[in-house]
């Protein structure tokens, strides 16, 4: 490992492990800049994750809150986001299965078709038209495809997580998550294509 | 060209770039100038990444707020419980000290009593037994009367 990449692995390391003490002190301020910093990437992840804003709000705070509770078992070795958004994950896929007799996965199957409110995505008011129907285009793009293609799309190509990372958060083998990448980018370009004609 | 050389292409592609190895990039590479279909795919997939990541989801400042201010109080709570099961644990302590210091000599006091008032071994070591567990058991009862004091406030199991 040459002195550069050396650098950026230690640096990283001391600053999960600074979290990863401050989690085991349940240290508030702490808790307040993580929850700052953090903020978009995991309501974005959540939002992609169960189709509904509100939802995605009330599993935001009850993350946070599991978060604090469970700091202690936070391993510094990983990245914190990748900890942040399995923790997410877990609790909505509880919620879901408590909602509904099924698991996230099970509920959503592939080409299903299980019908799905699209995300109020919020969009600022001064966001120009064109945005404004792109983002539109793909979030009804992204909800029609099943839910864990759709994870796996967000994890990698939005929040930009390593494939490891993605298997991390999701409990899948890393062959699942590249075929989930594979089947679901397969699934989402003609959606994307059709609804551009 | 095969039809796996282009879903084996694609495959890659869906990866994503970062994580490819510099032999699957060159061999990606080498493909997709050869191949149209599988350069448009990549294009698409470029396109896609590019628009996903411009579509705007953010958090509401109500939003934070409300969750800073709901880990606090929640981090509050837990630091009550913390300290309430260690006054717990030191009256236990205290109490073992206690017992294990005084029982001796309470056993030395009832026997002599016993023996003052002519009764048999058998009933003033059950007496004693009685007498040596009855505050314990009461304070038993007592917790599980009050029930959840020591579980959270809305009565889930957390943590």
């Amino acid at each position: 490992m040459n002195a550069a990449a050396c650098y950026f692995v230690n640096g990283m390391e001391s600053e999960t492990s600074a979290i990863a003490r401050g989690l085991r002190r349940r240290d508030p301020d702490l808790l307040d800049r993580l929850i700052e910093q953090y903020q978009h990437r995991l309501l974005r992840y959540l939002v992609y994750l169960t189709s509904n804003r509100e939802l995605a709000e009330d599993m935001f705070q009850e993350t946070w809150i599991r978060v604090l509770e469970r700091g202690h078992q936070y391993n510094p070795k990983y990245e914190f986001s990748t900890w942040l958004f399995s923790i997410a994950r877990n609790l909505t896929v509880d919620y879901l299965r408590k909602k509904k007799p099924a698991s996230l996965d099970g509920l959503l199957d592939a080409e299903e078709g299980v019908s799905l409110d699209p995300p109020d995505l919020r969009p600022s008011p001064l966001d120009l038209l064109a945005q404004h129907e792109q983002a539109e285009r793909i979030s009804a793009a992204l909800v029609g495809i099943a839910a864990e293609y759709r994870e796996a799309i967000v994890l990698r190509f939005q929040e930009g997580l390593a494939l490891e990372e993605i298997a991390a958060v999701t409990g899948a083998p890393l062959g699942t998550i590249k075929s989930r990448l594979y089947r679901g980018l397969n699934a989402l370009l003609p959606r994307l294509k059709g609804a551009q004609a | 060209m095969i039809r796996d050389s282009h879903q084996q292409a694609q495959e890659l592609i869906a990866c994503g770039g970062q994580d490819l190895s510099e032999s699957q990039q060159a061999w990606l590479r080498t493909h997709l100038e050869g191949c149209a279909s599988c350069r448009e795919y990549a294009q698409s997939a470029e396109q896609f990444v590019r628009s996903l990541r411009s579509v705007p989801v953010v958090a509401d400042l109500a939003l934070v707020q409300t969750t800073q201010l709901r880990v606090r109080l929640r981090s509050r709570e837990l630091l009550q419980r913390r300290q309430r099961m260690w006054l717990v644990w030191m009256s236990c302590v205290l109490v073992g000290l206690s017992v294990a210091i005084t029982t001796p000599f309470l056993w030395r006091g009832w026997e002599w009593l016993a023996e003052r008032a002519h009764v048999s071994t058998l009933v003033w070591q059950v007496g004693f037994m009685i007498f040596w567990l009855s505050p314990a058991v009461a304070a038993s009862l007592l917790f599980l009367a009050r029930g959840i004091h020591l579980t959270d406030t809305d009565g889930t199991t957390r943590g």
